[in-house]
């Protein structure tokens, strides 16, 4: 999806020579000098290419952009997990640009607020600390009302921006191939394109036996749903274990197991299920299963659903079909990032587990043959090769395809060559840009881009040196080559980064925060206006 | 004889215990926390503390050694940190589709290099000799994933010849090994693999054969085969060849040891879930118990394979002479 200016080579060169001639201006000294230290030469972390080709070279560029500034910034492409390492647990690093994928429980405010910029919250290992933004993002915990939740929103993302705390480099689309010729009614989802569980739905083949062969790159890992963290997991979960509400296409939330679910006050919340539900194995899906689920979620602390499930002070069944729900405190993101995610287990399979399944612990639990009520039942996981599942007639939404067959492909190159062939029919997850563009091209394919609510972000060690220095922060956001980024490293699937909230999230992103547009003038002036200054040789100093 | 052959077993399980010893200081010493690409660094710290407790990963690193080692003993693998299925049943199912895939490169293997060798051997110089040995010694110096892309695009994604990957079609998981077998789906996937290892090895017999061939055929009971006035292809196969395969026998299961630990690349380019691949996504997801139990048992396999060499080895070639001090 080219939603910018395209911006071919001719251009990025024009553009770089630019950058060139800016240079070599920046080297003179604009302001008077002071007697300030040089600003000390840091890091800027990224995964290496292996992990992900596009981190080191939006690196490079923005280390390069920096030396516009008199700035020395070395690229430390490493390994992804030593990254992780020093960002999460050393707390040794400088600045790193991260992935922010557009998963499900991320459209929810919550993460981008109040994880990332919050005092203490569990992104937040980069000592970014606004009494304002701790007002705003623990005010928006708490406020059930959606419209008044997102007028907090709205003025944390604002704070976030003019202080420069967080900077996104682009919004990357979701980009996914398929055979237009075999499938139609995907339907794409934000922040999952046509992997979605809508999609999952309303596909119907045209030719063939019905099934849907979804391509993926990373193996599946679990069928538990107690265990399962990863969204790759919870894509497959979701076809085979029924949710009680769903994130739809565009991020609201649509009714599914639960008819209902209400915040009837602010720590209230009422559940009311769909009559007539079955398990696949023919057991009736009661209020009695959804109850069981979330006091067996809580007894073995579900990695993904515990930090939700502790908020809660006390359940009771209130009906046949429903129950209620009294929490410790309003907490908001509850809907999305709880209701929203968990599985409905059935009762009468998992209070064995894992006593008779020869397991200590439930996370141990294999689950290799998932019952669930979902709108399809598990047919078979061929470890590594491929999961199916096929459609649940006796869903109360049945889906339109004969079922899902997942396959794992040893590499992008070798799924783009089999959805080529016609044995794949689409990608559940990110294809590499360049081979979106070609199969585009292929006829019977088509490759496109999707919105997404994640973002490739700018993050900064606000503990140490410059980064302490909102001017500075400010500075490195407007030296940021967003427009080469977009067009050359993301092959024109991105839109320039500006909240740390994306427009494709249209319900929390704020309109009025815009973005900055790469101006290294301006950033030279801003510094200079903030006392910083450069010596002979073109060096940025600290303020004297 | 059995005073060697027990001296070489002991030594292989000398070396089955260092192999593992290592793994496991290895796999300890990739860069980065090895459990933060299994629990993420988002969750609360309670949280994180108890999936550890799950793993096995909260005890300190000697006890985690010790319980590493009773239950390489014990055949007790674990679980694997991210699909807690059983360590063992998945390297069962992975280790079974990695040696279709060997067996039948090694069968093209020895049966091309060896028939091929046998032919250079008897029109020596000729252009099929120079070519041969040229040919498969560019197989064997380019790497399978040249060799595999290569077929990939011609054979595969221009020509359309062969699928691109798998074992067999979406959603038709056949049941058991006998039904796989019997699909023409399965054959038509595994050419092109068998093919990519195949030349990758067959320099190694082919040259060999070729090597021992040109030794024997030097040989005077050589000359009086064909004094005997014997057809040319007996003297060929059935006096030269059978005497020059010894060369060949040994060198084979060491050759069939590595080509099962050498289907990395092959089966990551033909999506072929095999040990290969799971060696790959192991290893890169830090999920130790899977990526222990694949390096070791690819290890067992190439020490194993190893040993039964030496030990056959005594018995094809009876001038082979055992001392209490070994072989000579």
């Amino acid at each position: 999806m080219k939603t910018q200016d395209t911006l071919d080579r001719r251009d990025f060169l024009k553009r770089a020579g630019a950058t060139g001639l800016a240079l070599s201006t920046a080297s003179m000294p604009m302001f008077a000098r002071a007697a300030g230290r040089p600003v000390e030469s840091m890091a800027l972390l990224t995964s290496n290419a292996s992990f992900d080709p596009v981190r080191p070279e939006m690196g490079r560029l923005i280390t390069q952009a920096c030396k516009g500034l008199g700035w020395d910034v070395k690229l430390a492409a490493e390994d992804y997990n030593l990254g992780i390492t020093k960002v999460f647990k050393e707390l040794d690093f400088d600045m790193f640009i991260v992935r922010w994928t557009g998963r499900a429980n991320r459209i929810d405010p919550e993460t981008f607020i109040a994880m990332m910029h919050q005092q203490g919250g569990n992104y937040n290992k980069w000592g970014y600390n606004n009494a304002r933004i701790n007002e705003l993002a623990k005010a928006q915990q708490v406020t059930m009302d959606p419209q008044k939740r997102r007028e907090l929103v709205y003025e944390a993302q604002q704070v976030i921006f003019d202080d420069a705390a967080t900077c996104p480099i682009v919004y990357p689309s979701m980009t996914n191939a398929y055979r237009e010729d075999r499938l139609q009614g995907l339907v794409p989802m934000m922040g999952e394109g046509i992997g979605s569980f809508w999609s999952d739905m309303e596909v119907s083949v045209r030719q063939g036996d019905g099934y849907v062969r979804t391509g993926q790159t990373s193996p599946l890992k679990n069928l538990n749903p107690v265990s399962a963290t990863d969204s790759n997991e919870f894509k497959e979960l979701r076809m085979i274990y029924d949710r009680l509400i769903q994130i739809g296409p565009d991020g609201g939330l649509v009714p599914w197991a639960a008819t209902s679910v209400t915040a009837v006050d602010d720590t209230t919340v009422d559940i009311v299920l769909r009559d007539g539900m079955k398990f696949h194995d023919g057991k009736p899906v009661t209020i009695e299963d959804v109850k069981f689920t979330f006091e067996y979620c809580t007894k073995w602390k579900a990695p993904f659903f515990i930090s939700s499930l502790e908020k809660f002070a006390s359940m009771e069944l209130t009906g046949a079909n429903s129950m209620r729900i009294k929490l410790t405190e309003p907490h908001a993101p509850l809907m999305n990032n709880f209701f929203a995610q968990i599985f409905i287990l059935p009762q009468h399979i998992w209070k064995d587990i894992p006593e008779k399944v020869d397991v200590d612990d439930v996370l141990n639990f294999a689950n290799e043959n998932p019952v669930g009520s979902g709108p399809f039942r598990f047919d078979y996981w061929d470890r590594g090769k491929e999961l199916k599942v096929s459609a649940n007639r006796d869903h109360f939404k049945p889906p339109k395809c004969a079922g899902i067959i997942r396959v794992t492909y040893g590499s992008h190159d070798a799924m783009a060559a089999a959805i080529e062939a016609g044995e794949c029919d689409r990608t559940r997850y990110i294809l590499k840009p360049a081979l979106v563009q070609d199969l585009d091209k292929v006829p019977g394919v088509a490759g496109r881009g999707y919105a997404s609510h994640g973002m490739y972000g700018f993050m900064f060690n606000h503990l140490r040196g410059p980064f302490q220095d909102r001017n500075f922060r400010e500075a490195i956001d407007l030296v940021i080559p967003r427009d080469v980024i977009r067009e050359v490293v993301m092959a024109g699937f991105a839109t320039n980064g500006g909240s740390v909230i994306a427009p494709a999230n249209e319900f929390w992103h704020n309109p009025n925060v815009g973005g900055r547009t790469q101006n290294l003038r301006r950033a030279r002036d801003l510094l200079g206006k903030a006392g910083y200054s450069w010596d002979d040789d073109g060096k940025l100093l600290y303020p004297a | 004889m059995l005073d060697y052959i027990l001296r070489r077993f002991v030594y292989t399980l000398i070396t089955i215990f260092a192999v593992a010893s290592i793994l496991f200081v290895l796999f300890r010493m990739l860069p980065g926390e090895a459990t933060l690409q299994v629990i993420s660094p988002a969750m609360d710290t309670s949280v994180q503390e108890r999936m550890k407790r799950a793993f096995g990963l909260d005890q300190p690193l000697l006890i985690q050694y010790f319980i590493y080692l009773k239950n390489l003993v014990t055949l007790e693998w674990g679980r694997s940190f991210v699909s807690a299925q059983e360590v063992t049943d998945i390297l069962a199912y992975r280790f079974w589709n990695t040696i279709l895939l060997m067996a039948a490169g090694m069968c093209l293997t020895l049966v091309v290099g060896i028939g091929f060798g046998i032919i250079m051997a008897w029109r020596r110089n000729s252009a099929l000799d120079i070519g041969g040995t040229v040919v498969s010694l560019i197989f064997q110096a380019a790497p399978p994933f040249i060799t595999g892309l290569l077929l990939l695009i011609f054979l595969s994604y221009r020509l359309n010849l062969f699928p691109t990957g798998g074992m067999y079609p979406p959603g038709q998981r056949p049941d058991g090994l006998l039904e796989l077998l019997m699909m023409p789906a399965f054959w038509e996937r595994i050419v092109l693999p068998t093919i990519t290892v195949g030349a990758y090895y067959i320099a190694t017999p082919m040259l060999i054969m070729r090597d021992s061939m040109l030794e024997v055929l030097g040989s005077d009971f050589i000359e009086l085969a064909k004094a005997k006035g014997l057809r040319p292809s007996v003297v060929m196969f059935k006096h030269a060849a059978r005497n020059a395969l010894l060369g060949v026998v040994t060198i084979s299961g060491i050759m069939i040891g590595f080509a099962v630990g050498g289907q990395v690349v092959v089966e990551s380019l033909f999506s072929w879930p095999g040990m290969g691949q799971l060696m790959v996504e192991s290893a890169a997801s830090h999920d130790y118990p899977v990526a222990q139990g694949t390096f070791l048992m690819l290890a067992i396999l190439v020490i194993g394979l190893n040993f039964l060499t030496d030990v056959l080895y005594c018995y094809l070639d009876p001038r082979i002479k055992i001392t209490a001090k070994g072989m000579n």
